[in-house]
């Protein structure tokens, strides 16, 4: 009797393998249907980065490739951060000296102790926090399948005004469902097309494109309250509004890199307003999951 | 953890209710802690905690044929070089297992490995912060004479929870002599093995496997003074999730490992060939880090302990590497001129392992690439050493070990720096470690090692050059000592860092208890163990061990 549930064990084991042929690649992936909603699930993967992380640029590749098959869905946020990786050279060096590090950047790394995991490390919506939350790139793709699987609970709606260097921005939250909670709202400023140092595998890339750059933070780190209101009914909207000085914003970065910041140099100015996106997220504050995001870039009515 | 107490619970009163026979319970304790202090100078970093604390206590209750055990875990929080997901207190260890008519069954925790390690090994080393134990089900049976099987499934632990993959295994192994009767002199031990791994994954772009396998055999054959092992493994495509295209690799992954061992009284040669390509097993294939790695390439080059011979240690590429080895020990026999009155040993060693040309096996739509099978000139060196060991007892008080060794090692590629950020780094070494019996009971022990450095190309970063170090270890046996130690990075390019790295040391031990407590700086550097290793940050401050078992 043994050796027959030996034998029904081996041969259930030996059958556990799945050689694939080629082709590999098959082509029935891509976004979903958006022609009927107004509003689709988005997904944020904020990747945790540096210049000096020479397996940095694969994972922004990844997300890029992502955002490839899952098109807009998909928005991207690098923040630049750690003493480590993202800590600027000297400026009598001649390459890394600029320094992509921010305020908010430093304090989500803190909080979310990113750094410490090593890079590059992604979070998808931010779940799986306080566990599970560091992604390897590797999982990006699986999380970010589970994430468009899920309802879509409110709509972002994004506009903005650019003067000169001040711009109004004006954030509309829509409810689509009744739901309880504590939703916070958090309105950032990226850049895209930076081109600066990069190391790439065993290369130290001069022209490297550095896109969604996360530059500011015009909200609180952690948010403005979605509502006072503890019940929220579909059809509810809600309206924010932000003024703000991008010179003032660029000095605060340049000077928080020089006075605060490990190594800092000061180098953190040189913004291009003409590359510049608005990216505004909700999330649960409960479980600090991210709901919805949206972003716009910053000249657009 | 309500299963763990319960668990607990039940093999109490199972223990306290069973009348005479009470079994029997044993278990050990350890304790590290260590403060964290701030200096600049050698980029240590204060810890927010001050102190850090890993902690293991073991329990075991055997009874007969039955065995069970916990082991608890606290790590509040944990040392800086671990990994900072062990955090917090648990139970992740605890099992079960009974045997009965040649069958053992365990439910629970285990460790295994499957022949040298090649496609499966489960195991625990606290030196470099791994235990990739699995929890699942692990049968072991004696078929008949000289045939054991070896069938698990199980998910594998990381941290304080498991990996995605779930694990199928069976290993068979016969030995034929005993198996067929055989009479022959020459020992037949033949092998196998299969693992196979499911992870449930989807991607919009590519195909991928569910259930990845792998399989190995291997032989083992001894005659007399002459032991052969051999071992070759393959692995199917197991391609990483992703959707860029260059990273979707399919090609199958292999490794072998083949030694051939003369040994006689005084005397012994081991001359040894390993390759590994593509072979790198991950209880989750989606994540990145030594956590999560599950098989294990045996490492070729010698494992040294004294610090400057550790100071450029080689890490096994289980992504592709080729290796050679030859080890040689002779012991010259007493009464003769180089022998002496107690005789001299004699330990030659040389190795040297290189990369796969043009890297490892890659394959899908766009790239097909299979490495040569062997190929030596022109690859990447990553590591040589070749050094010889002379143990020499020169008196009844008077001992003496004395190495030298000449080693190259790729820390650009080893450390994942950028090319030509530190080169290639050659290093002349020397130690010299003498013992000296006092009185009864008291003995000196005593080591000097210099290592003298230079990088074989030019380098973007200063390099950290020459080395000297001293030891002075007395000991009052059998409860104390005392220990005092300098390392002395005297040929630092970098001025600044041209420092003393001092670490002091007092033992106590009594019985079955023993403590430490020590204070020192330690250097950043990488730490391995059989060719796994780790980066350990630069340290400054006090540490206290407990070690302790009834």
């Amino acid at each position: 009797m043994k050796n027959l549930i030996y034998s029904i064990f081996i041969i259930s084991l030996i059958s556990s393998c799945d050689i694939i042929e080629e082709p590999y690649i098959n082509n029935n992936g891509g976004g979903v249907d958006t022609s009927s909603n107004q509003y689709v699930k988005n997904i944020l993967i904020e990747d945790f980065t540096g210049h000096l992380c020479q397996n940095c640029p694969d994972a922004a590749r990844e997300l890029e490739a992502i955002h490839d098959v899952y098109g807009a869905q998909i928005i991207g946020l690098a923040i630049h951060v750690g003493n480590t990786f993202a800590r600027p050279y000297p400026l009598s060096q001649t390459k890394f000296t600029y320094d992509f590090r921010s305020k908010w950047g430093e304090e989500l790394d803190n909080f979310f102790n990113i750094t410490d995991a090593g890079l590059p490390k992604g979070m998808i919506n931010r779940i799986g926090y306080p566990n599970d939350h560091r992604k390897d790139k590797g999982q990006w793709l699986s999380s970010v399948g589970d994430e468009l699987s899920k309802d879509v609970i409110f709509g972002i709606n994004i506009s903005s005004t650019l003067l000169t260097d001040n711009a109004e921005i004006i954030i509309n939250t829509d409810a689509l469902k009744n739901t309880t909670g504590n939703y916070k709202l958090v309105v950032c400023l990226t850049e895209n097309g930076i081109i600066n140092w990069q190391k790439d595998g065993t290369l130290e890339d001069q022209n490297y494109i550095h896109n969604h750059v996360l530059r500011s933070v015009i909200s609180s780190t952690w948010g403005d309250e979605v509502t006072l209101d503890s019940e929220i009914n579909n059809g509810d909207s809600f309206e924010h509004s932000y003024s703000i000085n991008l010179s003032d914003l660029e000095n605060f970065n340049m000077d928080h890199s020089a006075n605060v910041l490990f190594q800092g140099n000061g180098q953190a100015g040189d913004w291009d307003i003409n590359n510049f996106g608005i990216v505004a997220y909700i999330y649960d504050n409960d479980n600090y999951e991210i709901i919805q995001v949206e972003q716009i870039s910053i000249s657009t009515k | 953890m309500k299963k763990n107490v319960i668990i607990l619970g039940l093999l109490f009163s199972y223990l306290f209710t069973n009348g005479q026979d009470l079994g029997e319970i044993h278990g050990d304790f350890n304790l590290n802690l260590q403060s964290y202090l701030e200096d600049a100078s050698i980029n240590a970093v204060a810890a927010d905690e001050v102190i850090r604390n890993n902690s293991y206590l073991n329990i075991l209750f055997t009874r007969n044929n039955f065995t069970a055990g916990v082991r608890y875990e606290s790590y509040l929080n944990a040392l800086l070089d671990y990994d900072d997901d062990f955090k917090g207190n648990g139970i992740p260890y605890r099992f079960a297992t009974y045997s009965t008519s040649g069958l053992e069954i365990t439910a629970g925790n285990f460790y295994e490995q499957f022949g040298s390690g090649l496609i499966f090994r489960s195991y625990e080393e606290k030196g470099l912060g791994i235990d990739n134990a699995m929890d699942g089900i692990r049968l072991k049976y004696k078929i008949g004479n000289g045939i054991n099987l070896k069938t698990f499934i199980a998910k594998s632990r990381t941290y304080f929870t498991y990996a995605d993959g779930i694990f199928r295994g069976i290993d068979a192994e016969i030995d034929l002599n005993q198996a067929m009767n055989l009479t022959s002199k020459t020992k037949y031990i033949l092998g196998g093995s299969f693992v196979s791994r499911y992870q449930q994954r989807s991607n919009p772009l590519f195909e991928l496997p569910q259930n990845v396998g792998l399989y190995a055999g291997r032989l083992n054959l001894i005659n007399g003074g002459w032991n052969y092992f051999g071992e070759y493994a393959y692995k199917i495509n197991d391609p990483l999730n992703s959707i860029q295209q260059e990273n979707v690799n399919y090609a199958s992954g292999s490794a072998f490992t083949s030694s051939l061992t003369y040994s006689k009284k005084g005397f012994g040669i081991t001359a040894e060939i390993h390759r590994a390509d593509n072979m790198l097993l991950l209880s989750d294939r989606d994540r990145i880090g030594k956590a999560y790695i599950l098989n294990y390439i045996p490492t070729l080059s010698k494992p040294h302990a004294y610090s400057l011979l550790a100071l450029y240690p080689c890490a096994t590429q289980a992504m592709g590497e080729l290796g050679f080895q030859l080890d040689i020990f002779y012991k010259i026999n007493k009464g003769t001129l180089l022998g002496g009155r107690y005789g001299t040993k004699l330990n030659f060693n040389v190795s040297r392992i290189n990369g796969l040309n043009s890297g490892n096996s890659f394959l899908n739509d766009n790239q097909d690439h299979t490495p040569i099978l062997i190929s030596v000139i022109d690859e990447e060196l990553y590591y040589s050493d070749i050094n010889l060991e002379i143990n020499k007892k020169l008196n009844k008080k008077v001992r003496y070990n004395l190495v030298v060794a000449n080693q190259t090692y790729n820390k650009d590629f080893l450390e994942g720096k950028t090319p030509g950020e530190y080169g290639v780094i050659n290093s002349t070494i020397g130690v010299l470690d003498i013992s000296y019996k006092i009185k009864k009971g008291h003995s000196i022990r005593m080591e000097l090692q210099t290592l003298m450095a230079k990088q074989l190309e030019t380098a973007s970063k200063k390099e950290e050059g020459d080395w000297v170090m001293g030891l002075a270890e007395y000991t009052i046996s059998p409860n104390w000592f005392f220990a005092v130690q300098d390392m002395y990075n005297y040929g630092n390019e970098d001025v600044s860092k041209q420092l003393h790295y001092i670490n002091l040391n007092v033992g106590f031990i009594k019985g079955a208890n023993r403590f430490e407590i020590g204070y020192g700086k330690k250097r950043e550097g990488i730490f391995c163990v059989g060719g796994v290793c780790k980066l350990v940050p630069s340290s400054n401050g006090l540490n206290f061990n407990i070690t302790s078992s009834f």
